[in-house]
């Protein structure tokens, strides 16, 4: 007979034993599943998630505050970005047309940060599945209804980048 | 001549309606149990792995099992080429069959035995042995390697571990003196300190025999840790690999109604049986009443047991087939023969006579 085989014997009980503990802890109350149930239970997103850029609108002035510089469409690694200067009053610069080809965006996030007066700002919308290539072009009409409003002014002054990511898209 | 209003064949139809009728009783109460059975294995292992597990048919996904058996009764029925297609359709039959068939000298309640047998202890191995005998022919039948090693794996198994769960069947029928099932349930009436595990008042050595019948009984019954003749991880699927519809079903039904079966072995002969863990809950009662209360005290600590059995599979790894040989025949066999034999020696020389 081998020896030490009682101690052999004692162990791979302990071992099972221990073993079943393990399971038993993950089995129990004390640790529930992880699985998120994700068209019914929608993720709890972070608050400063990038998901697709958009234009919220300024209460203010009931428009976005882009002033069509064209930092983001010359920045954009993949070029997606189109905006054109509306011409017709030349004291106000806004944007004639701003779309994006989410399509092909790789969500870098490179024209939020290029942008002079941060009017384009990340949303929590990641669900942009569709039935077509040319629904993937977003206009500006579409990207300032993805993007709500901006919070009030005053509040936005102490923490401007902390608040305007607070659920753009609603 | 012979007329069919013989006093004679007049009882033996009644007889046969009798026990169809219990036959029937039984294999509904299988059918429904193993569909709830593994429904909670899935729950079990989903939860034990941080998951949910099926919630999806009907409400928190109750009804998974029985549209899983829906899609394997429409699924093609395929049998290979080359396969022996006698033995490869009565294969299935086979398994289920003998798994079906130990159910016979079960007690289940008072007065609810469908046939009490005076060597039920006997019945019970020389049946449930039999299953293999489907494995291997199933394994032979495909025509397939991988089914043949996992039935030449299920044949050493069992031969191997038939020794051990016999060993350790003996010991509660040499202490009370039966080979019947009923008469062993009866002997531990009262409450749970009367239960052969529990009576500390008698042979001390009787929860080594517990543990050896659960031990070798979850490798005769072949689900893990000692599932090797359907390892997946070596053996595609074992002796099912070719089976596909309703036989695979077949095999899957008998897999689970022998985890069944081993929880009511262990019941009858270590937990009281169908008696209440203290008496004033059930014991007092007769009749009608008496049955339905015992039969509901059985299959809750079938039940418990059942959980342990699915605790244990969702544990532990798969042992190897080396580690399963030394484990039958250099350890329980030895431990089974020593408490046997001390076991003898108490009834013979310590206990008191009844």
């Amino acid at each position: 007979m081998k020896p030490g085989i009682f101690k052999d014997v004692v162990n791979s009980f302990v071992s099972v034993v221990k073993g079943l503990k393990v399971t038993l802890y993950n089995w129990s109350i004390l640790r529930g599943p992880v699985t998120e149930l994700y068209p019914e239970d929608k993720p709890k997103l972070p608050e400063r998630y990038r998901g697709m850029p958009v234009l919220p609108v300024d209460p203010d002035t009931g428009r976005c505050r882009c002033i069509a510089c064209g930092m983001c469409m010359r920045t954009c690694p993949e070029g997606i970005i189109t905006v054109v200067l509306d011409k017709s009053d030349p004291k106000d610069r806004k944007p004639g047309e701003f779309t994006i080809d989410i399509s092909r965006c790789m969500f870098c996030g490179l024209c939020i940060e290029s942008c002079p007066v941060k009017c384009l700002v990340p949303s929590h919308n990641f669900e942009l599945a569709c039935r077509t290539r040319e629904e993937m072009v977003y206009d500006l009409e579409a990207l300032m209804r993805m993007g709500g409003e901006f919070p009030p002014k005053e509040i936005e002054a102490e923490e401007p980048e902390e608040k305007k990511l607070e659920e753009p898209d609603k | 001549m012979i007329t069919l209003d013989l006093p004679v064949l007049k009882d033996l139809s009644i007889e046969i309606i009798k026990i169809a009728l219990a036959a029937i009783a039984v294999l509904i109460f299988v059918l429904v149990f193993v569909l709830y059975v593994i429904l909670k294995l899935r729950w079990v292992i989903a939860r034990i792995q941080s998951r949910l597990g099926p919630n999806r048919v009907g409400p928190w996904g109750v009804l998974q099992t029985v549209a899983d058996a829906l899609k394997l009764l429409q699924k093609e029925d395929i049998i290979p080429t080359n396969a022996d297609k006698w033995l490869f359709t009565l294969a299935p039959a086979f398994v289920f069959i003998p798994a079906y068939l130990v159910y016979a000298v079960i007690p289940f309640g008072k007065n609810m035995t469908c046939a009490s047998l005076n060597i039920g202890v006997i019945y019970l191995s020389a049946i449930s042995s039999l299953g293999v005998i489907g494995i291997i022919v199933a394994g032979w039948a495909s025509n397939n390697k991988w089914s043949l090693l996992g039935a030449f794996r299920g044949a050493s198994q069992l031969i191997a571990y038939e020794l051990p769960v016999a060993l350790a069947v003996c010991v509660p029928v040499l202490l009370a003196g039966s080979l019947s099932l009923n008469e062993i349930v009866a002997q531990q009436a009262g409450g749970i300190l009367s239960w052969n595990l529990f009576k500390f008042s008698g042979w001390p050595m009787i929860p080594i025999a517990f543990l050896m019948l659960l031990i070798a009984g979850l490798a005769e019954i072949n689900i893990a840790p000692f599932d090797l003749m359907e390892a997946e991880s070596e053996l595609v699927a074992g002796f099912n690999t070719e089976y596909s519809g309703m036989k695979f079903a077949l095999f899957f039904l008998a897999e689970f109604a022998e985890s069944f079966t081993l929880s009511a072995v262990l019941v009858t002969l270590f937990l009281g049986g169908y008696h209440a863990p203290i008496y004033a809950l059930g014991g007092q009662l007769t009749g009608f009443w008496g049955s339905l209360v015992s039969a509901g005290w059985f299959v809750g600590k079938c039940w418990v047991l059942v959980l342990f059995i699915l605790w244990i599979r969702s544990t532990l790894p798969r042992v190897r087939i080396d580690q399963l040989m030394n484990l039958s025949w250099k350890a329980l066999l030895p431990a089974g023969l020593v408490n046997l034999i001390l076991s003898g020696a108490y009834v013979a020389f310590w206990m008191p006579k009844k």
